[in-house]
């Protein structure tokens, strides 16, 4: 999903490029035209970066590195999460952080020790 | 200049090979028995109060990762161009002779820690392709004349997990990673490769996940070599292979003094033009004397 994402930002800013080049030809309206092509592609590339993109298939061998279990992959928060201990790694960039001292200690619900996902 | 490092290599190479010809099954291999003996030790001390060095100053153990990770953080942008100017392009020798000696075959799976900017992953997934390029004509060449006995072992033998090689980038330093998922979006390798933030001393990595262990230029940067051995150990596969990379001692006088020369005049130099950071190249030139020979990995506990 993320590739094709990132393959058609490419596209648009692909296009983008060419439409700023035609527009170099018409003298008076070229800077107008610039400087719209670049707040388009630059919007574009940060929902690109926001975006989850995680790898699921890493979770058949990463483990939280305290408890060496198996994750939970939340996507509405992209993070990590070990139900057990409470502990929520971040995913950044398409790469999680298991570096326990960056992780998120979240609360832990009463609900979810009947959680089956859990270990 | 050249001549020390080559030194160097040869002995590093000599090392690793002897590590790899030991092939001790479901056993770390480390040449001296009495690393192991460490690996006990270390845990069974308590280590919170104890130093120990960071380069030539001594550093309370507490303290060490922190600024490791300071240095590889500055440094992650020109990490990779730093390397070409510092061993004038010799790093790429180096880790190419240990993808040799790895020799990995299609469907190995390689956990690469310390993987920083990715190049012992980029060059397992070269080498693993063009094996499997190299296995796909000679069976196209052997099926040309078939017989029976032959076609009857085709059928047999099918191994259909072949292509599932797999490589993982697994460094504490999210810059670094940063540096090296850019580089792979720009050279094409998309499959078979993962990032993945970690520390080596705490993997989060479930156990028996690979065939092979490589730690290049990265163990002397560690606080406990002992738990690092401890989870290549665990998350290695039995009958898989641990592989360490790192600088050695030159043992001839003459040659030692002109390397020596060369890393404390050159290099701090080289770092603060290319990369305007003199510290952390001075970091890296006090850390690899410190770092004795191989066989001594044992006493920096």
């Amino acid at each position: 999903m993320f590739q094709s994402a990132s393959r058609r930002l490419g596209l648009v800013s692909r296009n983008l490029h060419k439409a700023s080049n035609y527009g170099s030809l018409l003298h008076a309206a070229r800077p107008l035209q610039i400087s719209f092509a670049r707040t388009v592609t630059d919007g574009l590339k940060d929902n690109a970066e926001n975006k989850p993109q995680f790898d699921i298939s890493l979770l058949e061998f990463i483990v939280c590195p305290l408890s060496k279990k198996t994750l939970r992959y939340d996507e509405t928060t992209n993070e990590l999460i070990n139900d057990e201990l409470g502990i929520a790694y971040p995913v950044i960039g398409g790469i999680p952080n298991m570096v326990p001292q960056d992780a998120r200690l979240i609360r832990k619900d009463p609900e979810e020790k009947a959680d089956p996902t859990k270990e | 200049m050249a001549a020390p490092l080559r030194t160097v290599t040869s002995k590093l190479l000599c090392r690793s090979s002897r590590i790899l010809h030991a092939r001790l099954r479901s056993q770390i291999v480390v040449s001296s028995p009495s690393c192991s003996t460490s690996v006990h030790r270390g845990y069974s001390v308590g280590s919170e109060d104890k130093s120990t060095h960071f380069g030539f100053e001594t550093v309370p153990e507490g303290q060490k990762a922190e600024k490791v990770y300071k240095v590889f953080q500055s440094v992650a942008e020109n990490y990779d161009v730093m390397n070409d100017a510092m061993s004038m392009g010799v790093h790429r020798l180096w880790k190419d002779s240990l993808l040799r000696i790895m020799n990995p075959q299609p469907g190995a799976r390689l956990l690469d820690t310390a993987g920083g900017t990715g190049d012992i992953s980029f060059r397992f997934l070269d080498y693993v392709r063009s094996q499997r390029g190299l296995q796909d004509r000679r069976a196209a060449r052997s099926n040309q004349t078939l017989s029976w006995q032959q076609i009857s072992d085709s059928y047999t033998s099918g191994e259909p997990d072949q292509g599932a090689s797999r490589a993982v980038v697994c460094d504490i330093n999210k810059e670094m990673l940063k540096v090296g998922k850019q580089r792979a979006e720009e050279r094409g390798y998309s499959t078979g490769l993962s990032w993945v933030v970690g520390d080596a001393e705490e993997l989060p990595i479930d156990d028996d996940q690979f065939d092979l262990y490589t730690i290049a230029f990265g163990i002397r940067n560690v606080t406990h070599i002992e738990k690092v051995l401890q989870e290549a150990y665990r998350v290695l596969k039995p009958g898989g292979r641990f592989m360490c990379l790192e600088f050695s001692k030159v043992s001839n006088p003459l040659l030692s003094s002109l390397y020596d020369a060369y890393s404390f005049q050159v290099i701090p130099v080289l770092g603060e033009i290319i990369a305007k950071d003199w510290k952390s190249y001075q970091y890296l030139v006090e850390s690899i004397r410190r770092f004795s020979r191989p066989g001594n990995i044992q006493r920096h506990d």
